[in-house]
C-alpha cells in the first residue's frame, strides 16, 4: 500500500500506531508464554504421582546374600584318643550330606574341631558319656558304642543341627512366623445338657504347669497372649460313624472326618481383632449320643489316640472321660494328659524340631538348647528368605506398573528392612537370637511396605484417560500460541 | 513333682470357689393396647471383679483372659481397644411411642447406632481405636459399621453420658455415630446369638426364629457393655420385637402364645444360666386368660425356666381373650402413653432448600424440660439464624435455652464432620412446641454420590432426653426416657453421571474459543485491505 | 425533565425500592443466578449469628465473606437494605465522576448532560445489577468499591485509590487483576487516548512506590482481619481459598461449577490451577497493548472477570455492561453488539428457567442449566472480544466516504478499503 492510497482512504497507517509496534507485540506474546512457562512446574507438581526412588540396586544385591550361621562342634579329647580319625570321618560324611541335601543345610556353616583346637564360646561339644543323650548347654553325650561309628555320629549331629523335618514336607504344618501369637484354649461341649456338662475347668493351673514353661522357653522367639473360653453348644457338621465293639457302641471319626471336624460355620472360636495369628487348642466334650468318640483307622477299628493336630490351626483333644453329674468340674489331674498333649502340639505347630530317635533328654525335658538353636536358625532363615522375596517383589512391581505411587513411608520401610537384614547377617555370626530379632523386624517392615494401602491408588488409571482430559483444553489453546510464536520467529 | 501336685490340689481345696461369672436371661412379654405384643429378651453376663483395660498400658502385653460364660470374641475386641463402655444397636422399624410407651431398652434409633466411651491415651489416640473398634464390630456382626467414619461421628456428651462408673485411670471421651440406612437381617442375628453361652439351642434364645422376628412390626437387637465399680463388667444383649397377632392370625384376634409368636417352644433350659424367667405383664382389663396359671406378682406373671427350678418348664405360655370375637382397635383420640410426643418433618419441594421442623407435644399437665440433640450430616447446611421456636402460633424464644451449635469442620481426611445442635427446651403443659430451621441441601461432587444417587440420603433421628437432675431442675413426676424421632430421607440434586468428558470438552472448547479470539486480537497485525471491484 | 435531576430521582427510586416490602424478595435471596456462596446475604446473616453465639464462623464451610464485612455489619451498621441502596447510589455517583474525569469536565457540575443521565441509569437500572442489589448480595459492595477505586484513580488521588483497591481485594481476591491498570492510571490521565495511542509515559519508579503503598494498606487490612477473626488464619482459607479451591459446588452462571463437579479427583487441583492462571494470564497482555488508556485496560479486565470468575453471578457481567457507557467513542466500532445483546438476553432468560426446571420442578436435569451457563459464557466472551476489537479499531480512524458530485442527492459510494487483521 502506498501512502497516497492510504491518504485517500482516511485510515491511519496501521504500522505507525503505537500498539502495533513490534516490541509491543513481542512483549504481549512473551507475557503469555512467560506465564505458561511459570505454570509448568505447578502442573508437574499437581499431577505427578509421588514415586520416590527405591534402592533397587541394594535390593538386588541383598537378594544374592544369605544369612550364614557359623556352628562349631567341638569334639572332646576323649574322642581323639580312641579314634584319631573319627573327627575327619564325621567331617567328610557331613560334608557329603551338605552337598547332597542342599536345602537342609542352607545357612549353616559347620566346623568341626578336635581336642587340640581351642574351645570357642558358645560352641557345641561332644563328649563321651554313659548313654547317648543331650545334656544341658549344648552338650551331646555319646555312649561308647556310638562313639565308634562315624556314621552314627554324623547322623546324630545332622539331626540335631539341621533337622530334615524342617524341609518342605513338614513345613505345611508349621504356622507362619509372627512376633506375637494368641493361644486360645477352648473347652467345647458338643451339646451341654444338665446331666452332662462341664461347668468349670482348672485351666489356669493346668496352663501354668504344662504350657507356660514352654512359652517362657520360647519367649526369645515370640510373645504369647493366652486366652481361654468355654462354649456349651458346638454341634458337629457331620454325623460320626457308629461302630459296634461287642456290646458297646462307640462313635468313630474317620480320617476324612478329621479334616472337616472344625465346623467353622457354627463355631466362632476367635474374632480376627488383630493381625496376629491365633492357635486354637480345643478340648472337645462329645454329646451324650456321641460319647465315647474315638478315632478309627483305615479298617474301621478304633485307635487309642484321642487327639489330632490341624496344620497351621491348632490341636484338638477329645475327652471321653465319664463326667459325674450334675455340674462337673475338670480338675487339674483330669486335665494333665490334655495339656501335656497341647504342649506337644504347640511345640510342633511352632516348628520346634523333635529330638532324634534314640536320644534321651537330660535334665530339662521341655526344650533343649539344641532344639531352640535349631528353631532360631530355621526361623531366621525363613524370615530372611521372606524378606528378600518381599523386597524383590516390591521392586519388580513398582518397576512394572508406572502408575503406582511410592510414598515416603514405603521408602522408609524398605530402607529399614534392608538395614535390618544387614544387621541380621552381622548378628548371625555371634548370636542366633539377635539375628532372629533383626530378621523378624525386617520381615514385618517389608510386609508393611508391600501391603501399604497407598500403593494401590492409581493402579487402574489408563493413560488414554489422561490424554482425553488434557487434549480439549491444551491442544486447542496451544495452536494459536505456537503459530504466533512461529510467525514471530519467521518475521 | 508329686509334692507339687499335692500342694496345688491342697491350695485348690482351700481356696473357695469364686463364681466370677454370672449369666441371667429374661423375657418380658407385654400386650399393648393396639393389639400388638411387645417382647423384650435380655441376656446379661456379669464378669465380677474385672476392670477395663488401661489405655495408657496398651503397648504392654495384656493379662490373660479366661472366660467361661463371657464371649471371648467380644472380650478380645474390648481389650484390644481398651473400651470402657460400648453400646451397639441394630434396629428396624419405627417405634410408636404414643401407643406402645417407652421401650424396655431406650435406644430404639432406626438403623445402626454405635457409641463408646474410651480413655484417652498417647499410645493410640481415641480416634484410631474408634476406627479399629468399628471395623472389628462390623466383622463380628456382619454390619457395615465401617462406614461410620468421620462423616458421621460426633461427641454428644450430654445426651449419652456414661451409664456405669468412670475408671480412674484416664480422661474418658465419647464417640458416637449412627447409620440410619443400615438394614438388619438374619446375617446380624446369627453372630448375635453366637455371643450367648447357650447359643440358640437351649434357654430363651431358642425362641428366636429369624423368620418370625424379622417379620415383626419393629425389631431391634442391642449389645451393651457397662462397667460398674462394685459389680464389674456387665454385658447385656437385648432383643426387642413388637409382634402383631391381629395381623397374622386368621380371625384378627389378638390372642398370642409363644408358639404363635415365634413358631418355636422352649424345650430345655440353659444349664449355665443362674436365672431364666419369662415375665408377662398382665393387661388391666380382666377378660383375658393366661395359661399356664401362676400366681401374679405386682401385675405380672413370672415363670421360672431355670434348670434348678423344681417345676417343669412350661412348654408354651399363652394368653387369649375368649369373649372377644375379633380385636376392636381402640378409637382415637387416645391419650399417648408417654408424656412427650414428637414429630419431625422436612418441608420443601425444591432440591436446594427446605425447612426442618420438629414439633413436640407435652401431654402431661406439668411443664417438662427436655434436652434436644440433632446430629445432621454435612450435606444439609442449617441456617441457624432462621431458628424459630413457636407455640400456639406465637414466637417464644425463651422456651429454647442453652443452645450449643457445632458447625461441620473439615477433618484431616478431607471429609466434613456432621453439625450438632444441642438445646434445652421447656415445653409448657398440654401444648405443642414447634422448632423450625431453614436448611440448604449440598451439591456434591460426581464422585461423592453413592451408586443409587436418586434414592437420597437418610438423616438420623433427633433425640429428646431428660436432663440430668440438678438442684435447679424441677423434676417432673412423669418419668420418661430418651425419645428418638424417625429418620428422614433427603434427596439431593444430582449432576449427570454420564457427562465427565462431555463437560470437559464443552467447557474447554468455550474457554479456548474466547481465549484464542482474544489472543489473536492482541497479537495479529492490523492491515488495510483494498477491495478491488 | 430537567436533566440535572436524573441522579437524585433514580437514587430516590432505589431508596424506595429498598424501603418498601417487595413481594419477591425472599425468592431473590435464594436465587443462584444473583447469589453465590461468596456473596449471599443468608450466609452473611449466618456468619453474624455464629459470631454472636461464640462459634467460629470460618469453621463450618458455609461462611466465605471477609472478616472486615463481618466486623462492619456486627458493630457499625446493621445489614439492612438501605445500605445496599446507598451503595448503589455511591456506585452510580462514582461512575459519573469517572465519566467527568475522562471527558475532562469539571467534577462538580450542577447539571448533568444526556450522556451522564444515561450513564447513571445504566448503572442503577441495569437488571443485572439491580436484582443482586435487591437480593442484598455483597457483590454490590464489590462493584461499588471497584468503581470508587477507578474514580479515585481517575481523579489522581493515589492514597484513596490504593486504600480502596486494598479493601476490594480483601472482599474479593480477583480484583487483583485490576491492580496494574490502576497503578498505570494513577501515573497517567484518564482522558481517552484510544484514538491516538502513544507509548506509556508514566514513570516506573512512581509505580513501584505506589505499589509499595498499596502493599502497606493491604497488609494493614489483612492484619485487621486477622485480629477480627481471633488471631487465626483460617479465614484466609475459607474466604480467599474458596476462589482457589472451590469447596462449594452450588450452581451459578459461571463455567467453573459443573466442570469441577464432574472432574476426576486426580486432576482437580491441576485444573483449579489452570483456571486461576487463565485469569492471571490476561493482565500483562491487556496492559501492554492498552498502555495508552489504562482505564480501558481496566474495563477489559473487568470483562474478563465477568466471564471467567470462579463464583460468577449476574452482577459481574453487569458491571462490565454498565461500564460500556463510559466509552461512547468505541460504540461505533463494535462489530456485533446485537449478537452480544441477544446472547445476554437469551442467557438471562434461560438461566432461571433451567434452574427452576432442574431444582424445583425436577423435570429437567443439570445439563440444561449447564447449557444455559455455556450461553452465558458465550455472551460474556462475545462482549469482551468485541470491546477489545473496538478499542483497537478506533485507533485506525474512519474510512472516508466520498460523495461524487455536488448534487442535492449524495450518491452512496462503496468504500474501497477494509480494515482486517492477519
Amino acid at each position: 500500500m502506498n501512502s497516497a492510497a492510504f491518504a485517500s482512504s482516511g485510515l491511519k497507517d496501521p504500522r505507525k500506531i503505537n500498539f502495533e509496534r513490534n516490541w509491543v507485540r513481542r512483549a504481549v506474546l512473551a507475557s503469555y508464554w512467560v506465564v505458561i512457562v511459570l505454570a509448568f512446574p505447578f502442573w508437574w507438581h499437581l499431577t505427578s504421582i509421588e514415586r520416590l526412588a527405591l534402592p533397587t540396586s541394594q535390593v538386588r544385591t541383598q537378594v544374592q546374600n544369605n544369612i550364614v550361621f557359623p556352628i562349631t562342634v567341638h569334639f572332646d579329647g576323649s574322642f581323639t584318643h580312641q579314634n584319631p580319625s573319627i573327627v575327619s570321618q564325621v567331617h567328610t560324611l557331613l560334608r557329603d550330606s551338605a552337598t547332597s541335601e542342599h536345602e537342609r543345610w542352607k545357612g549353616i556353616d559347620l566346623r568341626l574341631r578336635g581336642a587340640d583346637d581351642e574351645e570357642a564360646f558358645d560352641s557345641y561339644t561332644v563328649v563321651l558319656g554313659e548313654r547317648t543323650s543331650i545334656a544341658h548347654s549344648r552338650q551331646l553325650r555319646v555312649s561308647e558304642t556310638d562313639a565308634q561309628s562315624a556314621k552314627r555320629l554324623s547322623c546324630l549331629l545332622s539331626d540335631l543341627i539341621a533337622n530334615s523335618e524342617s524341609s518342605i514336607s513338614h513345613s505345611q504344618r508349621i504356622v507362619q512366623y509372627s512376633d506375637h501369637y494368641r493361644l486360645a484354649f477352648t473347652l467345647l461341649h458338643e451339646n451341654a445338657t444338665p446331666r452332662r456338662f462341664v461347668e468349670t475347668w482348672d485351666v489356669q493351673n493346668a496352663l501354668a504347669e504344662f504350657v507356660l514353661p514352654l512359652l517362657s522357653k520360647l519367649s526369645v522367639l515370640h510373645n504369647f497372649t493366652v486366652e481361654s473360653q468355654v462354649q456349651y453348644h458346638a454341634p458337629l457338621a457331620f454325623e460320626p460313624k457308629r461302630i459296634f465293639l461287642g456290646e458297646t457302641e462307640v462313635s468313630g471319626l474317620t480320617q476324612e472326618d478329621l479334616t472337616v471336624f472344625i465346623n467353622s460355620a457354627e463355631w466362632t472360636l476367635s474374632s480376627s481383632v488383630s493381625n496376629d495369628p491365633v492357635l486354637h487348642f480345643v478340648l472337645f466334650v462329645p454329646s451324650e449320643t456321641h460319647a465315647p468318640l474315638k478315632i478309627i483307622d483305615g479298617e474301621g477299628r478304633p485307635t487309642s489316640q484321642n487327639s489330632f493336630l490341624l496344620p497351621q490351626w491348632g490341636g484338638i483333644f477329645i475327652l471321653n472321660d465319664e463326667l459325674d453329674s450334675p455340674s462337673s468340674h475338670l480338675s487339674q489331674d483330669k486335665l494333665e494328659p490334655v495339656f501335656r498333649n497341647f504342649a506337644i502340639q504347640l511345640a510342633a505347630l511352632l516348628g520346634v524340631p523333635p529330638v532324634p530317635l534314640g536320644l534321651s533328654v537330660g535334665e530339662r525335658p521341655i526344650l533343649s538348647d539344641w532344639q531352640l538353636d535349631a528353631l532360631l536358625r530355621r526361623r531366621a532363615l525363613q524370615n530372611v528368605q521372606g524378606t528378600q522375596d518381599t523386597l524383590y517383589s516390591i521392586v519388580k512391581l513398582v518397576d512394572q506398573i508406572d502408575n503406582m505411587p511410592v510414598g515416603q513411608v514405603v521408602r522408609d520401610d524398605i530402607l529399614d528392612a534392608l538395614a535390618s537384614l544387614h544387621e541380621a547377617y552381622r548378628a548371625a555370626a555371634t548370636s542366633p537370637a539377635i539375628a532372629l530379632r533383626w530378621s523378624s523386624k525386617a520381615l514385618s517392615v517389608a510386609s508393611r511396605a508391600f501391603f501399604n494401602p497407598g500403593m494401590l491408588a492409581l493402579l487402574y488409571f489408563p493413560a488414554e484417560h489422561k490424554y482425553a482430559v488434557y487434549t480439549p483444553l491444551f491442544a486447542s489453546i496451544s495452536v494459536p500460541l505456537v503459530v504466533a510464536l512461529i510467525r514471530e520467529f519467521m518475521a | 513333682m508329686l509334692r507339687a501336685s499335692v500342694w496345688i490340689s491342697l491350695a485348690y481345696l482351700l481356696t473357695p470357689s469364686l463364681s466370677l461369672e454370672n449369666y441371667k436371661e429374661d423375657l418380658r412379654v407385654q400386650p399393648l393396647r393396639d393389639g400388638r405384643v411387645s417382647t423384650a429378651f435380655s441376656f446379661v453376663t456379669v464378669l465380677d471383679g474385672v476392670v477395663p483395660r488401661n489405655p495408657t498400658a496398651l503397648e504392654q502385653p495384656d493379662e490373660s483372659q479366661h472366660y467361661a460364660l463371657f464371649p471371648l470374641t467380644l472380650g478380645q475386641i474390648l481389650r484390644e481397644y481398651a473400651i470402657t463402655e460400648l453400646h451397639l444397636t441394630l434396629n428396624a422399624g419405627k417405634w410408636n411411642y404414643d401407643d406402645w410407651g417407652h421401650p424396655l431398652e431406650a435406644s430404639v434409633r432406626t438403623g445402626a447406632e454405635l457409641w463408646a466411651w474410651m480413655g484417652a491415651s498417647e499410645v493410640t489416640t481415641v480416634d484410631e481405636r474408634w476406627s479399629g473398634l468399628r471395623n472389628a464390630l462390623s466383622g463380628l456382626f456382619c454390619a457395615s459399621l465401617g462406614s461410620l467414619d468421620s462423616r458421621r461421628t460426633t461427641s454428644p456428651v450430654v445426651a449419652f453420658p456414661l451409664s456405669g462408673s468412670t475408671p480412674p485411670f484416664a480422661q474418658h471421651e465419647l464417640r458416637h455415630a449412627s447409620l440410619p440406612s443400615e438394614n438388619v437381617c438374619t446375617e446380624n442375628l446369627t453372630p448375635f446369638l453366637k455371643l450367648l453361652p447357650c447359643k440358640s439351642r437351649a434357654g430363651l434364645a431358642a425362641l428366636l426364629n429369624p423368620q418370625k422376628v424379622f417379620d415383626a412390626d419393629w425389631h431391634g437387637m442391642g449389645v451393651h457393655v457397662i462397667w460398674k465399680e462394685g459389680t464389674g463388667v456387665e454385658l447385656k444383649l437385648t432383643l426387642q420385637a413388637v409382634f402383631n397377632p391381629a395381623r397374622s392370625s386368621a380371625g384378627k384376634r389378638r390372642d398370642w402364645s409363644l408358639q404363635s409368636l415365634f413358631d418355636r417352644s422352649i424345650e430345655r433350659s440353659c444349664p449355665v444360666a443362674s436365672s431364666s424367667s419369662v415375665s408377662v405383664v398382665l393387661p388391666e382389663e380382666v377378660n383375658y386368660q393366661i395359661t399356664p396359671q401362676i400366681a401374679h406378682v405386682e401385675g405380672s406373671a413370672i415363670y421360672d425356666l431355670s434348670s434348678s427350678s423344681n417345676s417343669t418348664i412350661p412348654s408354651n405360655i399363652a394368653m387369649h381373650w375368649p369373649s372377644e370375637h375379633s380385636f376392636q382397635y381402640p378409637m382415637p383420640p387416645l391419650q399417648p402413653l408417654t408424656p412427650l410426643s414428637v414429630k419431625r418433618t422436612l418441608h420443601g419441594t425444591t432440591q436446594t432448600r427446605g425447612v426442618l421442623s420438629v414439633s413436640i407435644t407435652n401431654n402431661s399437665p406439668q411443664e417438662i424440660s427436655a434436652g434436644y440433640l440433632e446430629i445432621i450430616p454435612a450435606l444439609l447446611t442449617l441456617w441457624m439464624h432462621t431458628l424459630e421456636v413457636e407455640t400456639n402460633s406465637e414466637i417464644r424464644s425463651d422456651l429454647l435455652s442453652d443452645l450449643k451449635y457445632q458447625p461441620p469442620s473439615r477433618q484431616p481426611n478431607g471429609h466434613l464432620s456432621p453439625s450438632m445442635v444441642q438445646a434445652v427446651l421447656t415445653i409448657p403443659p398440654k401444648s405443642t412446641l414447634k422448632i423450625s430451621v431453614e436448611v440448604n441441601k449440598a451439591f456434591l461432587k460426581y464422585t461423592e454420590h453413592p451408586p443409587d444417587a436418586m434414592r437420597g440420603w437418610e438423616l438420623p433421628g433427633a433425640v429428646f432426653f431428660p436432663l440430668p437432675q440438678s438442684a435447679n431442675n424441677i423434676s417432673s413426676s412423669y418419668d420418661w426416657e430418651m425419645i428418638y424421632t424417625p429418620t428422614l430421607l433427603v434427596d439431593l440434586p444430582t449432576p449427570d453421571f454420564s457427562m465427565p468428558y462431555n463437560v470437559i470438552i464443552l467447557s474447554c472448547t468455550l474457554m479456548t474459543l474466547i481465549f484464542g479470539s482474544f489472543f489473536n486480537l492482541l497479537t495479529r497485525k492490523w492491515v488495510v485491505v483494498e477491495i478491488k471491484e | 425533565m430537567d436533566e440535572g435531576t436524573v441522579l437524585p430521582v433514580l437514587v430516590c427510586f432505589r431508596l424506595l425500592l429498598a424501603v418498601l416490602p417487595l413481594p419477591g424478595q425472599h425468592i431473590l435471596k435464594h436465587d443462584h443466578q444473583i447469589n453465590s456462596p461468596l456473596t449471599s446475604y443468608l450466609r452473611l446473616k449466618e456468619g453474624l449469628w455464629m459470631l454472636d453465639n461464640n462459634v467460629d464462623p470460618y469453621m463450618g464451610g458455609s461462611f466465605h465473606h471477609s472478616p472486615l464485612l463481618l466486623s462492619v455489619f456486627s458493630t457499625i451498621l446493621p445489614p439492612i437494605p438501605i445500605i445496599w441502596a446507598v451503595s448503589d447510589a455511591v456506585g452510580a455517583w462514582a461512575l459519573l465522576r469517572i465519566w467527568r474525569a475522562r471527558q475532562g469536565l469539571s467534577l462538580h457540575r450542577a447539571t448533568t448532560s444526556t450522556a451522564e443521565s444515561l450513564i447513571v441509569s445504566a448503572y442503577i437500572l441495569n437488571p443485572y445489577l439491580l436484582f443482586p442489589s435487591l437480593a442484598l448480595s455483597t457483590s454490590t459492595f464489590e462493584n461499588s468499591f471497584t468503581l470508587l477505586t477507578l474514580m479515585f484513580a481517575s481523579e489522581g488521588k493515589p492514597s484513596s485509590a490504593l486504600l480502596a483497591i486494598a479493601f476490594t481485594i480483601n472482599l474479593s481476591p480477583y480484583s487483583i487483576l485490576l491492580l496494574l491498570p490502576i497503578l498505570m492510571l494513577l501515573v497517567t490521565s484518564p482522558a481517552s487516548q484510544l484514538a491516538s495511542p502513544r507509548p506509556f509515559h508514566g514513570s516506573i519508579n512512581r509505580i513501584a512506590s505506589l505499589f509499595g503503598e498499596f502493599m502497606l494498606y493491604w497488609l494493614v487490612l489483612v492484619g485487621a482481619a486477622c485480629i477480627i477473626a481471633d488471631g487465626s488464619w483460617s479465614w484466609m482459607k475459607a474466604s480467599w481459598g474458596a476462589s482457589l479451591t472451590l469447596p462449594d459446588l452450588t450452581p451459578n452462571p459461571g463455567l467453573w461449577w459443573y466442570f469441577f463437579t464432574e472432574m476426576f479427583d486426580h486432576f482437580r487441583p491441576f485444573f483449579l490451577m489452570v483456571f486461576s492462571v487463565h485469569l492471571v494470564i490476561y493482565i500483562l497482555p491487556v496492559c501492554i497493548k492498552f498502555q495508552h488508556d489504562p482505564l480501558y485496560a481496566a474495563f477489559l479486565l473487568i470483562g474478563v472477570l465477568g466471564t471467567f470468575k470462579a463464583y460468577l453471578t449476574l452482577a459481574d457481567p453487569g458491571l462490565f455492561l454498565s461500564m460500556i457507557s463510559l466509552f461512547p467513542e468505541v460504540h461505533g466500532y463494535l462489530r456485533h453488539p446485537i449478537v452480544t445483546t441477544l446472547l445476554h438476553l437469551h442467557a438471562a432468560l434461560l438461566l432461571p428457567l433451567q434452574h427452576i426446571l432442574w431444582v424445583s420442578e425436577g423435570r429437567g436435569n443439570a445439563n440444561f442449566y449447564y447449557a444455559a451457563s455455556l450461553v452465558m459464557g458465550m455472551a460474556g466472551g462475545a462482549g469482551l472480544v468485541d470491546a477489545c476489537w473496538a478499542g483497537m479499531r478506533i485507533a485506525l480512524g474512519d474510512v472516508k466516504v466520498e460523495s461524487e458530485g455536488k448534487g442535492q442527492v449524495a450518491r452512496w459510494e462503496v468504500a474501497r478499503w477494509e480494515v482486517a487483521q492477519e
